[in-house]
């Protein structure tokens, strides 16, 4: 693979240019290109470049939402060619298991930490809105999830992140995960209240928790 | 649609300036000096007892109608110029007067340094909000030349225009040969004026010796005036704000007859301050009730009487604290929405404080303020129904979840539109990340700004030969440092 594939690539990232991020993937590939190495040396620096940028406060949210989309375009091209050639794509950094609670449909922050973490290299398992509790649970025992995040916006629907924390253990598995809160209706004394591990007040500081933590654990 | 913020009728602003005349012709000015007054009874004005001046309307109309409608204010650099009059935004031009600088940080008063002055120059030459500096220092060191130390300590730090003012005519000479140097010749210093003296009438309706002194200063040598009156409602004007406005329009018309006599066609700035007396403490204001409204009024006047008019913008608060920003912002916007086109801003104290954290505040206000200015556009793409469309064609389980983040649109426009800060100096994160930051004040993450500016931000240096001109000008006229 030649440097020029390999920027041409990270620029239409950082450009958020989907369109050419697929034309470039694409053509890569059927020219021999390992997508493993596509995945590695272009998809992945380009993103965390992105994803510094934003830390710095040099770009806004929208660019790395952008930014994030282009690049998912390209990692699922090469997973799929990853999958025709029976190899496996990289061991995901960790598993995470995310969610809107019940009786609540907001979606952005859990969105928003959904691609970024996608795009730092972990597995996401994305509930959706309006989720009953058992799902957390249920969900994170399927996959063997390292962290369940869930979302709550209203000062209703904060009580299901409570609920998600006991379902978590009458399954058994509570000690075995981290578990993270966030939304609009809760805060630091809300997660300590119903013994979640983690609170974030955004998205970005949901990725840089998650982040650190298993970092710790690994 | 762009806002226009109107506190006088087109019938009251006439009703206004008929007065203005009718004091002119039937009260009259009281002038000091004899050549002046000569020089008027010459041009058909009426002489009268007590060195009593009285001008006749068709004079008045035919000097304002000389008067040139634009002024020119130059920086070193050309491209920093500032043209009252054609602007989109009105003119921010932060002032440094006098003694005192506010340490913000501990809260007390010091007498002003001369890095106090540069640094709050640099500032302004860093911030993109701020178009020139006023500087009139006595700072001890000087002993003598304020003038000219102003002069040198502004351009130093600044290629905006930087205005100054005298009390001392001989310190005019030296400043207009730097300032000629720096132009490059004194044609081009007549084409490019980067020198503008501010001189005061007194009222009620008065020029005193000194003031027509520099009145014949500026005309003779073409140097821009900047011609204050200051008239606090209810101590030397009337209390009233029409009454106010009409006496102040004529002390200006008087000073503006004077120079058109002396240099027809010169450019004549009008410093229109508002001030009003405060009957409780006997204390002139200029950030009270009274100022606000005709801060309001600024742009009306000036576009009726068709002369450039420069006003000022000046807190009374003693401290960087919510009456400070109260005050700032009272007069500030009324002032930029009724149509102000240039404003000079005192810091606090009355005028007599200036502070470096302050303009970040500043710099705020005016942004928000330009971006009001510049109204609500409705178009095709400012409706955006193709993306809210889009937006909504995304349903998960039966429900819309869409949202605007994702969208190229947003980020298209979402400068243009909300003009975002690219700095955290007004805190906008969550109350958590704030404490985690340090749970910081305005005034601790300003000052950590202001000293990030200062350490990183180099203004364009002199040319060597200005240098080498500011040793000669220093040697020749025996200036100190």
């Amino acid at each position: 693979m030649s440097s020029s594939t390999i920027e041409a690539i990270k620029d239409a990232v950082t450009n958020y240019d989907e369109d050419l991020v697929k034309k470039l993937v694409t053509q890569a590939i059927s020219e021999g290109v390992d997508p493993l190495k596509l995945l590695n040396n272009a998809l992945t620096p380009a993103i965390r470049e992105v994803g510094d940028r934003f830390g710095k406060c040099e770009i806004f949210l929208t660019e790395l939402l952008l930014a994030a989309n282009a690049c998912m375009v390209g990692v699922e091209i090469t997973k799929k060619k990853l999958l025709e050639q029976q190899r496996s794509a990289n061991e995901p950094k960790g598993k995470i298991v995310l969610g809107t609670v019940q009786g609540d449909v907001h979606n952005i922050g859990k969105d928003i930490l959904k691609v970024l973490l996608e795009t730092s290299g972990y597995e996401v398992f994305d509930l959706g809105i309006d989720v009953p509790a058992e799902d957390f649970a249920k969900m994170a025992v399927s996959v063997k999830a390292d962290f369940v995040g869930s979302s709550a916006l209203l000062t209703t629907t904060r009580p299901e992140q409570k609920l998600i924390e006991e379902k978590l253990k009458q399954t058994g598995i509570r000690d075995k995960l981290h578990t993270i809160v966030g939304g609009g209706a809760t805060d630091q004394e809300w997660a300590h209240e119903i013994g979640a591990d983690y609170y974030a007040a955004d998205a970005v500081e949901g990725v840089e928790i998650i982040k650190r933590v298993i970092e710790k654990h690994a | 649609m762009k806002p226009d913020l109107r506190i006088l009728s087109k019938e009251e602003l006439d009703v206004i300036f008929t007065s203005a005349l009718y004091l002119l012709r039937n009260v009259g000015v009281n002038i000091e000096d004899e050549e002046i007054r000569t020089l008027l009874g010459n041009r058909g004005c009426d002489l009268g007892p007590n060195n009593i001046v009285y001008f006749p309307e068709w004079l008045v109309k035919d000097c304002l109608n000389s008067t040139p409608k634009e002024v020119t204010i130059c920086g070193r650099n050309p491209k920093k110029d500032m043209t009252i009059g054609r602007q989109r935004y009105p003119y921010i031009i932060p002032h440094v007067l006098n003694v005192n600088y506010y340490d913000a940080v501990n809260q007390n008063y010091t007498t002003t340094t001369r890095e106090n002055v540069e640094n709050f120059v640099k500032i302004c030459d860093f911030l993109d909000t701020i178009d020139g500096v006023w500087i009139v220092t006595m700072l001890p060191q000087f002993k003598e030349m304020y003038m000219f130390n102003d002069f040198e300590m502004g351009i130093r730090a600044t290629t905006k225009p930087v205005c100054i003012t005298t009390l001392e005519t001989e310190s005019v000479d030296p400043t207009y040969e730097l300032a000629t140097a720096i132009a490059g010749s004194k044609e081009e210093l007549k084409k490019r004026p980067l020198m503008t003296i501010c001189l005061c009438a007194v009222s009620p309706l008065s020029w005193t010796k000194q003031g027509c002194e520099t009145l014949k200063a500026v005309a003779r040598w073409g140097i821009q005036p900047a011609l204050a009156t200051e008239a606090p409602m209810g101590d030397t004007g009337p209390v009233t704000f029409a009454g106010d406005i009409a006496q102040k329009m004529a002390e200006y018309l008087s000073g503006d007859v004077i120079l058109q006599s002396l240099n027809k066609g010169m450019a004549v700035l009008w410093v229109n301050v508002h001030e009003s007396f405060d009957q409780r403490t006997g204390m002139v204001n200029l950030a009270s009730r009274g100022d606000f409204v005709q801060a309001c009024a600024m742009g009306q006047i000036e576009k009726h009487i068709g002369v450039p008019v420069l006003s000022p913008v000046s807190p009374d608060s003693h401290m960087l604290d919510m009456q400070e920003a109260y005050e700032l912002g009272f007069t500030l916007l009324p002032q930029m929405l009724g149509g102000s086109r240039a404003i000079v801003v005192h810091g606090l104290d009355t005028t007599r404080a200036f502070n470096d954290e302050l303009l970040l505040l500043l710099d705020d206000m005016v942004a928000s303020a330009r971006r009001l200015i510049d109204g609500i556009d409705v178009n095709t793409d400012t409706l955006a129904t193709d993306i809210i469309k889009n937006v909504c064609s995304k349903i998960e389980k039966g429900r819309r979840v869409g949202h605007f983040l994702d969208q190229k649109h947003t980020l298209t426009w979402y400068e243009k539109e909300q003009r975002p800060r690219k700095d955290f100096v007004f805190e906008k994160h969550s109350r958590e990340k704030w404490m985690e930051l340090g749970a910081k004040t305005f005034v601790q993450r300003a000052h950590e700004r202001v000293q990030e500016i200062l350490h990183t931000h180099k203004p364009e240096p002199l040319p060597r030969e200005i240098e080498a001109k500011i040793l000669e000008i220093r040697k020749k006229y025996k200036i100190g440092e």
